[in-house]
């Protein structure tokens, strides 16, 4: 790999001196004079550092250019000696002047990397700072609700009566099974902002993985009803399982707390060609169209406000749509008839070869 | 009263005393250990009935504790963890473990695992399953001499390769298979290739035991890490309910 980078920018070096002494050949045809063609090999050394990463090419240009020059255009002709004492000095200018140039160029576009880089992870910071900011406003409400619950049941002495009691037990349980599945989430953000490497590609049965993700689903939420379809029994995807499952559970969450209740939540997978179509469809009011897209975006709530209700935070969807476009898939939104909305994601299809 | 013994080992003691009290209103007997050494100490003295295992211990690897045990016990063991990587649950069932439970896990699901558990666990002091002739499981029946199955009486049609899986995951029923163990027991060899026909096959094989909405559910399938043969009795459909 090094080794083919390194002769990619030889061959550049030698197309752009080649071009250079073809020009100042050209020059010296046309009677023009040695200054022309003095600047025509500047030039080419200054190309030669923006085409090139390595400092080195620009030192090999220069040295080469100050040769060819002696070589090819001054008397005597094809020789590396010269006549006139004043050619010595204006090697020795030329070197350094080509030497100069390419090393400005070479600091140039070195700052300019630099730059672009600080822009990438200036944008990766504010990124996180958001995140951050959501989770931590995220995490107070329910911490805040399970601690003074405890705190409160702690402190009883026989005030509280069995209902009130019972309350506070079911809003401790609810509110740290809300931060269970925010860990869950927390755990693929990580694993997709460290890249692909951490992705564990295997071939699986999409009927299987659904049935995964349901069992994941919060089983006080009976009141929907949820209905799988698969067209094939043997319908195989290529997937990391944990952060599929993720997408699934995060997709029919959202359709369970969008909807009203006793809605029907329906999963259908087909295969599409080369890929397999997971299509997760609810009939409740459906998602407007100024919507469709937003819904997208980290933090978006709806009416766009953080507010202290509970579930506020749009890190679910964000999080699919990465998930999938890492995959290769993509994920978009439909209208269902008559009302309601479908989320439709695609993944590779997996083959299977068997062998008895 | 039960008089199954439950050995509990871990060194959190806010999970241990969920854990512990989950047990006592229950009705089940327990044990309880702290470590590694306390565990192995506690497991060769009371011969527990079944040992939970928390894998992050501070003295010994859980791995060690389990690969310990199982060369004097083959007490079921339920391993639990609070990483969720799937490789370590692997590496767990593949040195012995029958189980894994992830943290955070629920009251229901750490019951129906011990209930799992502690079904194998008196079977294989009733039977001593492993060398007889024929195997029963609900309306399913193997007659290993023969080399049939049976369900609900009929002779079932199946390919030698299905019929492979079927004995070996009712020879190890209770138990969690990972894709590895059954790959190599049933191809002798384990690649990638193996676990994605391993998948084809076994759907084919569920079919055509699991036929029908309300037929009950022989084999369960752990999503990435194997699958497992439930014994059926009249309340298996509350355990998959769980979770």
């Amino acid at each position: 790999m090094k080794i083919n980078v390194f002769i990619r920018e030889l061959l550049i070096t030698l197309g752009i001196l080649a071009a250079t002494t073809g020009i100042g050949i050209l020059f010296y045809h046309l009677k023009f004079t040695e200054a022309n063609i003095i600047t025509v090999y500047i030039l080419g050394v200054l190309l030669t550092a923006i085409f090139t990463q390595s400092y080195g090419c620009s030192v090999l240009s220069s040295l080469a250019s100050v040769l060819m020059f002696n070589f090819l255009f001054t008397e005597p002709r094809l020789t590396l000696h010269a006549y006139e004492p004043g050619y010595q000095a204006t090697f020795a200018i030329m070197l350094l002047a080509s030497l100069i140039t390419g090393t400005l160029a070479n600091e140039n576009i070195r700052n300019a990397k630099e730059k672009e880089q600080a822009d990438l992870l200036a944008q990766k910071e504010q990124l996180r700072a958001n995140l951050l900011r959501a989770i931590s406003h995220d995490l107070r409400t329910p911490l805040t609700s399970i601690s003074g619950n405890a705190g409160n049941l702690l402190m009883d002495s026989g005030q509280l009566d069995d209902r009130t009691k019972n309350q506070m037990y079911l809003d401790i349980y609810d509110d740290s099974q809300w931060l269970v599945g925010l860990v869950e989430n927390l755990l693929s953000v990580t694993r997709i902002e460290d890249g692909r490497l951490n992705f564990h590609m295997t071939t699986e049965l999409v009927d299987e993985i659904v049935d995964e993700a349901l069992n994941h689903i919060n089983r006080r939420k009976t009141e929907h009803r949820i209905v799988t379809e698969y067209e094939d029994d043997l319908l195989f995807a290529k997937m990391d399982i944990k952060l599929i499952v993720q997408v699934i559970v995060n997709i029919v969450d959202n359709a369970i707390k969008y909807t009203p209740e006793g809605s029907v939540i329906r999963i259908h997978a087909g295969r599409q060609g080369e890929f397999v179509q997971v299509r997760i469809s609810d009939n409740g009011n459906g998602v407007p169209d100024e919507w469709k897209e937003k819904v997208f975006d980290m933090f978006f709530t709806g009416d766009n406000k953080i507010v202290d209700s509970r579930r506020s935070m749009g890190l679910g969807l964000p999080l699919c749509k990465s998930i999938i476009d890492a995959h290769g898939g993509h994920l978009w939104i439909e209208d269902n008839v008559p009302h309601g909305a479908v989320f439709v994601f695609t993944l590779q299809a997996g083959k299977v070869k068997i062998d008895e | 009263m039960n008089k199954m013994v439950i050995l509990v080992v871990e060194d959190d003691a806010p999970v241990r005393n969920l854990i512990t009290t989950t047990l006592k209103t229950h009705d089940y007997k327990y044990l309880a250990a702290v470590n590694g050494e306390s565990a192995l100490m506690e497991a060769s003295t009371y011969n527990p009935d079944v040992i939970l295992l928390d894998l992050g211990l501070p003295d010994l690897d859980g791995i060690e504790v389990i690969k310990k045990i199982r060369t004097w016990s083959e007490t079921p063991i339920i391993v639990i963890s609070a990483r969720s990587e799937d490789s370590d649950k692997i590496e767990a069932l593949d040195s012995g473990a029958d189980d894994y439970l992830t943290k955070p896990f629920s009251v229901e699901e750490l019951l129906a695992r011990l209930r799992v558990a502690l079904r194998h666990s008196e079977a294989m002091k009733s039977e001593l399953s492993a060398n007889q002739s024929v195997f029963e499981n609900g309306g399913l029946k193997i007659d290993y001499v023969s080399g049939c199955a049976f369900l609900n009486g009929e002779e079932l049609h199946l390919t030698p390769m299905e019929y492979k899986l079927l004995c070996l995951l009712a020879k190890n029923i209770g138990r969690v298979l990972t894709h590895t163990y059954i790959t190599k027991n049933v191809w002798g060899s384990s690649w990638d290739g193996d676990v994605a026909s391993l998948r084809v096959f076994m759907a084919t094989l569920r079919k055509k035991i699991e036929s029908g909405p309300d037929a009950p559910k022989y084999i369960q399938t752990h999503v990435g890490v194997g699958y497992r043969m439930l014994k059926v009795e009249e309340n298996i459909k509350e355990i998959r309910e769980d979770f």
